[in-house]
């Protein structure tokens, strides 16, 4: 058993939980494959754990579920509504017991087709966007492309990462065709602390950013690094140093040094230490 | 909780055994620079092996920003949610040990998970420097090795 796959550890913590009778659990049929799965999980989680492939774009474990990019469109159904079913983004649809669950019926599928099309008219260049477009069948869009394309899909991860952190110092402006993510009024964000999580939880890479040991530079701020008072090497910002100090309660003092020099500082400590006689 | 991760520092002769087992157990490369494990190398033969302490009270379980940290009460090990994680590396800075690592070839953070039970590592201590021993046992005085002709 060896942690791999969020999916496992998911696995593991369910059953875990379940068998202390920590979470009620509920049966769910995913493309004919039954399910156990905790009353408060959303139909992707079940899906993801019955092995069906459902494309998202929009999801990340760390965030909740907000339902921006609908690729997640599956068809449920009951016994009970008589061959009728619905279609729902898996993303955030609650389960319930008794529910069945298709994942690539004709349907599901045209609705995916038809919703990466329109995203690929936006970000025709796009990498991510393009790989998903091909495994459904998608090669060019259908639609008139972006005279400006772009690589951001407005998918919120950013802001809502931003927002789960703390300084929610960027967020989603302008409607219609004029949404887009920034900083307030476009200029440096002074509630920024320069995590770099918005450029590394963004699934296309839209964000830019510029890091060294000495400077980091995202959204036009620059930020001084926390260099380690040894070797001099970097891996979070000063500003962010302080916000955790602030918000989290870690001492200053455990992140003078890098981890190298750190863990040499430990040793130097358990070489006085006597055991054995 | 039923076994402890022990390290029993002056047995270890800095044979990177250690180090090799954790880098396959790990990643497909084995690269030992990529290890969970590290020894620190004192002179010829003798180093010290240093490892995730799986402190009660973490600081990078209390650091991480949205809780990609969390322990194993089977084994007691403090496991990286992989899928959690959003990489702002405060856990490695707040990690007052320098067992929280990062790892830029796979582009994660990595720390001991006690291999989920099994630590790869110490079938392959030739010394038995360390050991994974019942919880009972682990804050007695160690005993000694009989010496294996076969190593």
């Amino acid at each position: 058993m060896r942690s791999g796959s969020v999916v496992e550890a998911a696995l593991r913590w369910q059953q875990r939980l379940s068998e202390g009778g920590f979470w009620a659990m509920v049966t769910v049929t995913v493309d004919g494959r039954s399910v156990k799965v905790r009353e408060q999980a959303y139909v992707l989680e079940a899906c993801r754990l019955a092995g069906a492939d459902v494309p998202t774009l929009c999801h990340h474990e760390a965030v909740e579920p907000y339902g921006a990019c609908r690729l997640c469109m599956v068809e449920v159904t009951r016994p009970e509504w008589g061959g009728h079913t619905r279609m729902v983004a898996s993303c955030l649809y609650p389960v319930e017991d008794g529910l069945i669950v298709h994942t690539a019926t004709e349907k599901v599928l045209d609705v995916r087709r038809v919703v990466i099309d329109l995203l690929l008219a936006r970000c025709p260049n796009t990498p991510l966007v393009r790989q998903m477009a091909r495994k459904l069948g998608v090669e060019e869009t259908s639609y008139e492309k972006a005279a400006e394309p772009t690589d951001c899909i407005l998918c919120g991860l950013c802001t809502r990462v931003c927002d789960a952190i703390g300084p929610a110092a960027i967020s989603a402006v302008n409607r219609g065709i004029g949404r887009e993510i920034a900083p307030p009024f476009k200029e440096p964000p002074p509630a920024c602390i320069g995590c770099l999580a918005c450029a590394e939880i963004c699934p296309t890479g839209h964000i830019k950013y510029q890091t060294s040991d000495t400077s980091r530079t995202i959204w036009g701020k620059t930020f001084e690094m926390l260099r380690c008072s040894r070797c001099g090497r970097a891996y979070v910002t000063r500003e962010q140093a302080a916000f955790f100090e602030r918000t989290r309660g870690i001492p200053a003092s455990y992140m003078g040094l890098c981890d190298s020099c750190k863990r040499k500082v430990l040793a130097d400590t358990a070489a006085q230490l006597c055991v054995t006689r | 909780m039923e076994r402890i991760f022990r390290v029993v520092v002056e047995r270890c002769i800095a044979c990177g055994k250690c180090e090799l087992a954790c880098a396959f157990a790990h990643g497909e490369q084995g690269v030992p620079g990529r290890s969970r494990i590290v020894i620190d190398r004192r002179g010829p033969n003798v180093g010290i092996p240093i490892v995730c302490l799986q402190c009660d009270d973490a600081a990078c379980v209390a650091v991480c920003p949205v809780a990609a940290l969390c322990r194993n009460e089977l084994t007691g090990a403090i496991e990286v949610l992989a899928e959690r994680c959003i990489r702002c590396k405060m856990c490695v800075a707040a990690c007052p040990f320098g067992n929280m690592l990062w790892d830029s070839a796979y582009h994660r953070v990595a720390k001991c998970d006690l291999c989920g039970g099994e630590p790869r590592c110490v079938p392959f201590c030739p010394t038995h420097a360390l050991e994974y021993v019942p919880a009972d046992r682990a804050g007695a005085t160690p005993e000694k090795v009989i010496a294996d002709s076969t190593l």
